[in-house]
């Protein structure tokens, strides 16, 4: 049975529960905008972080660089489209 | 075939190793995919014209829920994957079959949420914040809808076949689509329902 649950991967579960539970704070407790944001950002892309590295396996096989190109371009793309966006059409005109 | 046994069985042929690594491609494509949905929704965010505003409809219940949820489910799918790599072939049918379970409970939420959403006067129509909101959480209920079905023709696969070079590459491919989804809900949990009830 204990071979069933490595502890690589039930650390990174809790890991991950913690996370929401850090992400979760900015509903229940009252913070500035800017601060609350900040804290989503971080714990939202740690998260993906520990999806993709503990339990995506991405780097564990000979093709790890080209997995790590495609996901670092898609990355790339879609935060230029969401902050460019962002910048030409909200932000620009406060 | 080309069998190479000091790598765990779904990378053992060449296919395996670029079907997983052309799967990883598409997972790029994807991330762009649901980028698109999101720049959408930000750029709406407060367009809400005459209907309600994201703050008055979301709840944070069934939300709570769904994260809890689907988190359990990528853990589960990853335990499947674990199994399969020590040949527990019993155990790693479980741990598949629990995750779809899991998914079919998210799944129930968010058509209860849906159900929700209309009947207080957010449909699709309402405005342009309702439309993106719904076209969002819709395309990743799609894919989880999609993923419950594949996960499930594996398993029946898997249980009809054993474990073979070809059904561990597919449930491996698997097991990275429904990470994925894992992380794309992280991201509409954070920005889009926390970051509306703030």
């Amino acid at each position: 049975m204990r071979e069933l649950f490595p502890m690589k991967q039930v650390n990174g579960f809790i890991f991950s529960l913690l996370l929401t539970i850090i992400a979760l704070s900015v509903y229940f407790m009252d913070m500035s905008f800017e601060l609350g944001m900040t804290i989503l950002l971080v714990t939202a892309f740690v998260q993906a972080a520990v999806q993709l590295v503990l339990f995506m396996h991405a780097g564990e096989s000979e093709d790890k660089s080209s997995i790590y190109t495609t996901v670092f371009y898609g990355v790339v793309i879609a935060l230029a489209t969401v902050f460019g966006s962002l910048l030409a059409m909200i932000w620009g005109y406060l | 075939m080309n069998m190479n046994h000091t790598q765990p069985l779904e990378y053992s042929t060449e296919q395996n190793k670029m079907n997983i690594l052309g799967f990883w491609i598409f997972l790029g494509a994807e991330i762009m995919l649901f980028a698109t949905l999101f720049t959408s929704y930000f750029v709406y965010e407060n367009r809400t014209g005459n209907g309600p505003s994201g703050a008055e409809i979301f709840e944070i219940t069934p939300v709570l829920f769904e994260t809890i949820i689907l988190l359990t489910s990528s853990f589960t799918i990853g335990l499947a994957i674990h199994a399969m790599r020590i040949n527990r072939s019993k155990a790693m049918l479980v741990f598949l079959g629990v995750t779809l379970l899991l998914g079919a409970a998210f799944l129930g939420i968010e058509i209860y949420e849906f159900v929700h959403y209309y009947h207080v006067g957010a449909t699709l129509q309402t405005s342009a914040f309702t439309a993106i909101l719904l076209t969002t959480l819709g395309t990743h209920g799609a894919h989880v809808t999609f993923g419950l079905f594949w996960g499930l023709f594996i398993l029946m696969q898997i249980k009809k076949r054993g474990l073979t070079a070809e059904t561990a590459n597919k449930s491996f491919i698997f097991s990275l689509y429904w990470h994925f989804l894992d992380v794309v809900w992280i991201f509409i949990f954070s920005f889009i329902y926390l970051k509306g009830m703030m």
